[in-house]
């Protein structure tokens, strides 16, 4: 017997195999969706922070949102084209889709790349700022500068936590400039004079010689434990008592003592870490913020930065600071936290470190301006200003306003304020630091509370927004690659059954429609909303 | 989706790996995923039987007989002197409770008994999409060795409950560069494999079931086993995609440092604070498992009775009594599977009106389940019963499911769980649901089924040896437990509640007193485990040795059954039936009037009226 209804449909149902296979399937690419929209929900109701709302420029979206309401109509022109039998109309229909998938990628492709340049920095008093965390020259050096720094006179390796890699990206910085504090000798026989240079291949050594003096000594006390458990149960006062008996308990403490004591030469020696000291000076160590902690971030000071593996590298902390070109100052987290506190929010914002800065306090100050000009203009509707507008100063306005003095923007309305922002075609990604130079400020590490580019780190929003696009992204390029395969291999099955190549194009036509429709829902959701 | 059906070239000659390991037939990939799951619930159960040596004797070293498996690296990284420590204990528990839901029973029973019956059961060449069927299998055993190679990791495998909750997960191997290369990543990366595995398994079996009926098998003329099979499709159609958002999220939290699910100011008294942005929600997660977490459980439970409900009528000759009401009740039960979920979170602090709620729908989804069993039960009143292998093992389930249910009844309600939550007495209640409840589904489900698969039966003598002492050390293993946790021991103890122990009479310390008083029934019930594991072994011979050894079966309908599968060549061919089967009548017509043999095959023409004459 043959697998029936593969083209043709079943008289009761009415449907072939896939079109229930596709609708099935899509049902539970809803409840995978409306997962991930629920998760949304739920995390922006019970944010503790200020929600970032439409920080996302809106072009790009909307742009892609048309790219892909034309491919879902021309995916259907090719299903027709098929259906009539037109293998040209149907080969153009579907490379036009296709054609609009890649556009689209391309596009979020520029998206990303833009949120991915764009650091952010919550400061210690919760103010937020954003910008570019790396030198403004154009075709310069983009290196971004936010590694931790200290000037280590002394490296502790913890032998059972280490990790290569670690070693192997911060060996360089090691090597020659360090040397073994004490003498080691290991099991083997091995020995390692004071003042040997530091070396992968010691370090590897030791831990081989740590792992086998473990399993020995390790076997060694199972024996023991195994042997007083056994003398144990020989004993007549001891006969059917279990292990927490105290009796038992106190007759195992006193047999494993002697057992342990006569096995004594038979433990090899545990050597668990290694200290390297530096062989002049101290030595600059640089590391990447995310695989290490400073015990103290203020410059100049005794400190010790912190591998995830537990290295200890000791000495005088240096210069970590973060040099950042300013395209968002953001208060209302201050804000939230100063009005938790009973604090006058005005007073938290005028105290904060960040208007310290003269170049800082000017941005701040025309806004000021800004916003008193905005509140004119609402005077007589029901209209107050919200927290974005009163406590957020975004890149259009630092860079509409840069050129502009304090005495200028009094002598304007609202409105002729809000013209001289840029629009949309110059900002089409984010901000753009080619054409504008934002005013630079240099963060010292202590100030700073947490950093991270617009990647998912930085809040919940980003999380969601990369997670969501991510995936629909995946949609989009597993989508083509059916398509694809129709456009490219399908000639053969065009030839000898039509009506079947026609079916899965109306199945994958489904599908791309359902992925056009997610699009429909995030677009609004992650930028307008 | 589409472009997996063109069987059309299938040639009738295929060579060794095409028709065993690569295999489109849904008969050899329903073998398949009985085997692989069979060795995975093994490898669960050996984990288990190595945690219950540090419940029983929390001081002293593993012995010989349960390390042997380990190599000195290993030991030498993840025991202490010999001993357990509570961490690995923790990655064995966490191992043992994914291995057993997601590696072995749910394969098991949808995968194994789902692939090989169903399309057997409405008279189809085979599933609607046999490719995707095969992608679906391989995609669950690279999902399993994911996860289980993670042992091998230097991170270890997962360990923090099978149920993963942040922010504990979250700090799990947090410290490691590679975050991909961690159990707890792996673990996630697993989990999304295997759902996607489901996936694709569910949307075949419902096409299937929809689509590929034979001639005259209305809905209500099709076997249970098919209705329970096209319920638990779309339990894991619709209920797994939720928990494939939470593992991505979690993937996404660990690797690119997001805090989906870690709230602000979090704290590790190793770690520090943790360098995440916060704002997250734990309590999300749950919510997220959860949703699958409950239909789950009917994903595991639903092919057990659907086993049974074939087993019953087979050997009692007479119909299975309410098959209308178990439909109904089956459908009812899937429906309201999905809105239950919170009551695994009563302690999580959602509120009063939440808990109400979800403590109504909880003991409202109680009632199609009862149905369910008891029409099984009243299928066994006034039947000529005949004790055969499979019969022995569908008689042990129902009471066995009975305790299992009826003790999850008091869980239900908010102000119990209170004092229930965590304890071994949830323990206690899904073991008497999923091992001597679904698992002896499962054994008679082999029983019933093998004489099809090889045409030989499977051994009366060894099938007894398997049965008995199974059935006494279930109880002895698992009774004990519903005793210490109302007595208040902890589930996740590693040293059988040793730390809290206080055997002085006199002492200030009464629940050291409480532990004492029960905590020697930790010996019983290991000992019972270990003995269970025993108790398998004649399972394995027969299993293997019925295949070329066992008793021949004399028809292609050994147990004189109605149902479309016994109308197919022993064992069914490439195609399944050699012409197509047309449907009559329901699919319990045991001892019908009609005809002189006690059972009536939905396959057999009418003969009323020649019977009459005659």
């Amino acid at each position: 017997m043959e697998i029936p209804y593969i083209v043709e449909p079943r008289k009761d149902t009415g449907l072939n195999n896939s079109k229930i296979a596709i609708w099935l399937f899509l049902a539970s690419e809803v409840m995978l969706f409306g997962g991930l929209f629920s998760g949304y929900i739920f995390l922006r109701i019970y944010a503790d922070y200020p929600w970032p709302e439409r920080t996302l420029p809106v072009l790009p979206g909307l742009i892609n949102t048309f790219i892909l309401i034309a491919s879902s109509i021309t995916v259907v022109f090719a299903w027709v084209a098929l259906k009539l039998g037109n293998w040209r109309k149907f080969q153009i229909h579907m490379s036009i889709t296709l054609a609009c998938a890649a556009l689209f990628m391309v596009f979020k492709a520029v998206e990303y790349k833009a949120k991915l340049e764009h650091q952010a920095i919550r400061l210690d008093d919760y103010t937020v700022i954003e910008g570019h965390a790396y030198p403004q020259v154009k075709g310069g050096d983009k290196k971004i500068t936010k590694n931790l720094n200290i000037k280590a006179s002394q490296v502790q390796i913890d032998l059972k936590r280490i990790d290569d890699i670690y070693y192997e990206t911060m060996g360089a910085q090691y090597e020659g400039k360090f040397t073994l504090a004490d003498r080691l000798e290991l099991n083997s026989g091995t020995v390692f004079e004071k003042d040997t240079e530091i070396s992968k291949s010691m370090i590897d050594a030791a831990k081989e010689d740590l792992i086998k003096a473990l399993a020995n000594n390790s076997n060694i006390n199972i024996a023991v434990a195994r042997q007083a458990s056994s003398d144990a149960g020989d004993q007549p006062h001891l006969k059917g008592k279990r292990y927490y008996d105290k009796d038992r308990k106190d007759f195992i403490a006193k047999r494993t003592k002697e057992l342990k004591t006569a096995e004594k030469d038979n433990y090899a020696d545990v050597t668990e870490s290694l200290t390297f000291k530096s062989k002049e000076g101290k030595v600059d160590i640089s590391v990447n913020p995310r695989w290490g902690k400073l015990s103290n971030s203020k410059e100049g000071e005794d400190g010790t930065l912190k591998l995830k593996d537990e290295t200890l590298i000791s000495g005088t902390t240096a210069n970590s600071s973060i040099e950042i070109h300013v395209d968002g100052i953001d208060f209302r987290h201050t804000v939230m936290k100063a009005v938790e506190k009973g604090i006058d929010p005005e007073a938290a914002i005028n105290n904060s470190w960040l208007l310290k800065d003269a170049g800082m306090k000017l941005i701040w100050d025309k806004h000021l301006v800004s916003v008193a000009k905005l509140e004119e203009s609402l005077v007589g509707t029901d209209h107050v200003p919200t927290d974005v507008e009163l406590y957020r100063v975004n890149w259009q306005e630092i860079a509409g306003l840069e050129k502009h003095s304090i005495a200028d923007l009094k002598g304007m309305t609202h409105s002729e304020i809000k013209k001289l922002f840029p629009g949309d075609i110059e900002g089409f990604a984010g901000p753009n630091h080619g054409k504008v130079t934002y005013p630079a400020i240099t963060v010292p590490r202590e100030q700073v509370r947490f950093e991270a580019v617009f990647s998912p780190r930085w809040n919940t929003y980003y999380a969601t927004y990369f997670t969501i696009t991510g995936l629909h992204g995946l949609h989009i390029i597993g989508g083509a690659l059916v398509l694809g395969y129709y456009l490219f291999f399908g000639r053969k099955m065009f030839d000898s059954n039509p009506e079947w190549l026609a079916n899965r194009v109306e199945v994958g036509g489904l599908f791309w429609h359902f992925v056009d429709l997610v699009w429909i829902f995030l677009f609004p959701i992650l930028y307008l909303m | 989706m589409s472009d997996h059906n063109d069987d059309h070239h299938d040639h009738h000659n295929p060579g060794f790996i095409q028709k065993y390991i690569f295999s489109t037939d849904h008969k050899i990939i329903g073998i398949q995923y009985g085997i692989t799951a069979l060795l995975f619930l093994l490898f669960g159960f050996y984990l288990m039987m190595v945690m219950r040596w540090s419940i029983a004797y929390p001081t002293e070293p593993l012995p010989s007989w349960m390390s042997w498996l380990f190599t000195e690296d290993w030991k030498a990284q993840w025991l202490e002197e010999g001993k357990l420590p509570g961490e690995t204990y923790n990655m064995f528990g966490a191992m043992h409770g994914t291995i057993m839901v997601f590696l072995g029973i749910v394969p098991l029973g949808f995968g194994a008994f789902g692939n090989y019956v169903t399309p057997l059961q409405i008279g189809a060449p085979d599933m609607a999409f046999p490719k995707l069927n095969m992608a679906s299998y391989w995609i669950y055993v690279i999902g399993g060795l994911m996860m289980c190679g993670s042992f091998f990791l230097e991170s270890g495998a997962a360990k923090s409950g099978w149920t993963n909750y942040p922010p504990l997960s979250f700090f799990a191997d947090s410290q490691y560069p590679h975050q991909f290369w961690t159990g707890q990543t792996q673990w996630l990366m697993g989990l999304v494999m295997l759902i996607s595995s489901s996936l694709l398994g569910s949307v075949n079996f419902i096409t299937t079931i929809i689509n590929l009926r034979a001639k005259g098998l209305t809905w209500m003329r099709m076997p249970f086993f098919v209705w329970a099979m096209l319920v638990t499709g779309f339990l894991l159609l619709l209920a797994f995609p939720p928990l494939e958002v939470a593992g991505i999220m979690q993937v996404v939290d660990r690797m690119f440092g997001s805090s989906f699910f870690q709230p602000s100011g979090l704290y590790h008294q190793q770690i520090g604070l943790s360098d995440a942005s916060g704002g997250g929600s734990p309590l999300l997660y749950q919510h997220l498992f959860w949703f699958l977490g409950h239909p789950e459980v009917y994903v595991l439970l639903l092919p057990a009775i659907a086993c049974v409900a074939e087993i019953i009528p087979a050997n009692t000759r007479r119909p299975i009594w309410g098959y209308k009401s178990m439909v109904y009740g089956v459908l009812v039960l899937g429906f309201l599977s999905f809105i239950v979920w919170a009551h695994h979170m009563y302690m999580t602090g959602m509120g009063p009106a939440i808990s109400a709620f979800f403590q109504t729908t909880t003991t409202l989804i109680s009632i199609p389940s009862v149905i369910l069993l008891t029409c099984l039960l009243i299928s066994l009143w006034g039947g000529s019963i005949k004790f055969t292998p499979p019969m022995m093992w569908a008689c042990a389930f129902l009471p066995m499911f009975g305790i299992g249910g009826l003790t999850g009844l008091p869980l239900a309600f908010n102000l119990v769980d209170l004092h229930l939550h965590d304890t071994y007495y949830v323990i206690g209640h899904f073991h008497y649901v999923v091992a001597p409840g679904i698992l002896f589904g499962f054994f008679a489900g082999i029983h019933h089924w093998f004489p099809k698969m090889t045409g030989r039966y499977m051994s009366r003598t060894l099938n007894h040896l398997h049965f008995w002492p199974s059935l006494i050390l279930m109880n002895t293993l698992f009774f004990p437990m519903l005793i210490q946790g109302m007595a208040g021991f902890h589930r996740r103890w590693y040293n059988g509640g040793d730390a809290y122990l206080d055997a002085d009479p006199e002492s200030v310390n009464v629940f050291g007193r409480t532990v004492a008083e029960h905590i020697d029934l930790n010996v019983m019930m290991s000992w019972s485990a270990w003995l269970l594991c025993a108790a398998q072994i004649p399972f394995v011979i027969n299993l293997f040795t019925s295949i070329k050894f066992g008793r021949k079966t004399n028809s292609d309908n050994p147990w004189n059954a109605c149902s479309l599968e016994w109308a197919t060549p022993t064992p069914p061919g490439h195609g399944n039936f050699i012409e197509e089967p047309v449907c009559y009548r329901g699919s319990y017509e045991y001892a019908r009037p009609e005809v002189d043999e006690d059972f009536y095959p939905q396959w057999k023409k009418p003969v009323e009226n020649k019977t009459k004459e005659d």
